[in-house]
């Protein structure tokens, strides 16, 4: 299973240097390159990683809220108070967290197959939307949990419908899912203003339209608060089950292949399209079901409005977590308390509830261009990511790449084929 | 149905998006993927508007447009040719950038009025039939959008800085062998386009809808993206490539303002389903056209 490396394209010298790197990449995890360092040290440049891309992005957010006009020092005040000011507010935190954790996972399980899912925005729409219609369709004829359930089911069904158009176009046609899924965010918002405005209108809403309510056994239970409802304690399983899937099962491991380099999983036998599709389906799926927990449980019906942004912030989150579906979990919250946060910059400063955008790009930012200068020691989950990450073309190896990742597959397949 | 009038907002429509779409030949020529072109849009929109308003030129806000639409387009060539950080995650955040600052910075010019750019007929040209209307009777930064097209095509073909910029997107290598860096090309590339980008936010904003709103570029940069591949990299397949958006949308708002059964909301639609139909159906032929440099991006093999 070895031979494909023969077949790879002639590599120049310093690629050829390369090769063990990306070998021990895609097979083990990464070796420390700084090993020459003494173990404090590490602790400060890894603690400096951490909190470095944060800080220096509060300092240029703050700068540009001294620009506006504005004291940078209520508008943080204003927004720690919001977000985690006391249990109402937490709660508000907990409650955003869901949705983009669910955003976040629909971008990172993609990613490990190496492709871009960016619709994420809307994946979240259609769920929120098929669990609506399953509602409707239901009218209260079942009990709440089968209701629920099926509900659930049907949102999931819708957003793996949307992230299958995006991944389908891509096997079948070619064309790049990162444009194909952008743009059916943009239909899917008009597909949901179209429903709420014109079919699903609720009769009684005058000037702002929204679809009819959900009720009783329709809506999650709320577990704490006024308003935290059970789909909260998905935001601990979804991640664990699916970090177990990635890990563990064989099929998780085809994908991370399919995303360490597609032409050696073709050789070595792996169906690369169909493995991209699952996995643009299963993201979907997730994405659809952070819909529907918005609808069930806190929405209660569709708004044309509801859940601007958050695939987008979702998709962020992913990358801040480095596609890890455990970090995930941390990425999220944080970006979802500075989410919240806007609302307080609102009443704090005056300020629009979108500056806090900025906030978050800027420290998506930083962490984008700060950790790549050590990218030889990160951990992205496949090489394609992280030859992605690379400084210029002319050191990313792709040949080089197609050789480890060959190996690997070989050994792999090799080790699946004796266990059967 | 009025053929005329819907040709005629089609050009004054497609050059909102002919600029982008240009600036991102220019940029994926030279080997780099900028999504970033949204974020440069309405940030070009919103400086030309806010500065023909504070200065009440609109000359000077499209010009403060060209700079917005530059300097958000530095940010993302910094990061991705600098700091090595993945392309199409970069672009993404630059926009999603573009999107707050203009949040924050715009919410005290919604709904206040610009001194618009007016539009120029041609003489003569402007009084023929038919042609007239739809293709002489328009802003003059639509004029300088299909100049600036043929610009493009000439300077890529046929000039030094031409060649260096597709050397960068093909082969980088070679270009580094002759002494020039192609991350210098790259990011001048890169500045270039997303100035252009600036530039098509600024007509947007003054001249086409003349008003601002939060977002209003309504994913303009991503589509300008999409049809890059649709264009072949050719600036001047880039025009066919904004007016069969622009066409679209002209069609569906003559469709709404002559009343049809259809929902406004699904004719909304249109034009993106045009959109996605299109490059589903070449992106198959076209890739193999795409620069050497490029093709590692879009496989997801390398920046």
């Amino acid at each position: 299973m070895t031979t494909p490396v023969n077949d790879a394209p002639a590599v120049d010298a310093p690629g050829v240097e390369e090769v063990p790197a990306v070998v021990s990449i895609s097979v083990a995890t990464a070796p420390d390159a700084r090993g020459g360092l003494p173990a404090a040290a590490g602790v400060v440049v890894r603690a400096l990683r951490w909190l470095g891309p944060p800080a220096a992005a509060l300092a240029v957010f703050a700068l540009f809220l001294v620009l506006k006009g504005a004291s940078p020092a209520e508008a943080f005040e204003g927004m720690w108070r919001s977000a985690f000011g006391d249990g109402d507010a937490f709660g508000e935190t907990l409650l955003r967290t869901v949705p983009l954790l669910m955003a976040a996972l629909a971008v990172a399980v993609p990613a490990r197959a190496g492709l871009f899912n960016i619709g994420g925005e809307g994946q979240l729409l259609l769920g929120a939307i098929g669990a609506q219609a399953m509602a409707m369709v239901l009218d209260g004829s079942l009990p709440s949990a089968p209701t629920l359930v099926l509900m659930a089911l049907a949102g999931m069904a819708a957003g793996l419908v949307w992230a299958a158009i995006a991944g389908g176009l891509r096997v079948v046609t070619g064309m790049n899912e990162a444009i194909s899924s952008l743009l059916l965010n943009y239909l899917a918002a008009i597909l949901l203003a179209w429903l709420v405005f014109e079919p699903w209108k609720d009769p009684n809403s005058l000037g702002q339209a929204y679809s009819e309510e959900l009720v009783g056994g329709e809506r999650l239970p709320v577990i704490w608060g006024d308003r935290v409802h059970l789909g909260v304690l998905l935001v601990a399983v979804v991640p664990v089950v699916l970090w177990l899937v990635l890990r563990y099962t064989p099929w998780g491991f085809k994908l991370r292949v399919v995303g360490g380099n597609p032409e050696a999983a073709r050789r070595a036998g792996l169906r690369v399209g169909g493995l991209g599709l699952a996995a643009m389906a299963l993201g979907g799926a997730i994405a659809g079901l952070g819909g529907m927990l918005e609808v069930a449980g806190v929405e209660g019906r569709l708004r044309p409005d509801m859940l601007v942004g958050f695939g987008y912030i979702g998709f962020l989150a992913s990358w801040l977590g480095r596609h890890h579906p455990l970090k995930a979990i941390g990425a999220s919250a944080a970006l979802a308390a500075v989410a919240v946060g806007g609302n307080g910059l609102k009443v704090a400063s005056g300020l629009s509830g979108g500056a806090v955008n900025v906030l978050m790009a800027l420290v998506l930012l930083a962490v984008l261009g700060w950790s790549q200068k050590e990218s030889k020691e990160t951990r992205a989950p496949s090489v394609a990511l992280r030859v992605g990450l690379r400084r210029s073309a002319a050191r990313a190896r792709p040949e080089a790449a197609v050789a480890g990742v060959a190996v690997a597959t070989g050994e792999a397949l090799d080790a699946e084929g004796a266990r059967a | 149905m009025n053929v005329e009038s819907i040709l005629a907002g089609a050009v004054a429509g497609g050059t909102s998006i002919l600029y982008p779409t240009l600036g991102e030949v220019i940029a994926e020529r030279s080997g780099v993927v900028n999504l970033g072109t949204e974020g440069s849009m309405l940030c070009g929109a919103l400086a030309a508007y806010a500065v023909g308003i504070e200065t009440g030129n609109p000359w000077l806000g499209v010009l403060a447009g060209l700079v917005a639409g530059a300097l958000m387009a530095m940010v993302h060539a910094y990061v991705v040719l600098a700091r090595g950080a993945n392309q199409l995650a970069t672009g993404l955040v630059v926009s999603f950038l573009g999107l707050g600052l203009t949040s924050l910075f715009g919410q005290d010019y919604v709904g206040r009025g610009v001194e618009a750019l007016t539009d120029w007929d041609v003489p003569l040209l402007s009084e023929l039939p038919f042609l007239g209307r739809v293709l002489f009777q328009h802003d003059p930064l639509t004029y300088l959008s299909i100049v600036a097209a043929f610009a493009a095509w000439w300077a890529l073909r046929r000039t030094r800085a031409g060649v260096r910029l597709r050397a960068a997107g093909e082969r980088p290598e070679v270009l580094s062998t002759f002494g020039t860096s192609p991350v210098r090309v790259r990011f001048l590339a890169v500045t270039c386009g997303g100035a252009l980008a600036g530039l098509g936010g600024a007509q947007l904003a003054t001249a086409f809808t003349r008003n601002w709103s939060e977002g209003m570029t309504a994913g303009r940069g991503y589509i300008a993206v999409g049809l890059t591949i649709f264009a072949a990299w050719d600036p001047l397949r880039a025009i066919a490539g904004a007016y069969l958006f622009s066409g679209a949308e002209a069609l569906q708002l003559q469709l709404q303002a002559e009343g049809t059964s259809l929902s406004p909301f699904l004719l909304q639609a249109f034009p993106y389903v045009v959109v996605i139909l299109v490059l589903a159906l070449l992106s198959s032929r076209r890739l193999g056209a795409a620069p050497e440099a490029l093709s590692r991006v879009f496989e997801g093999r390398a920046a």
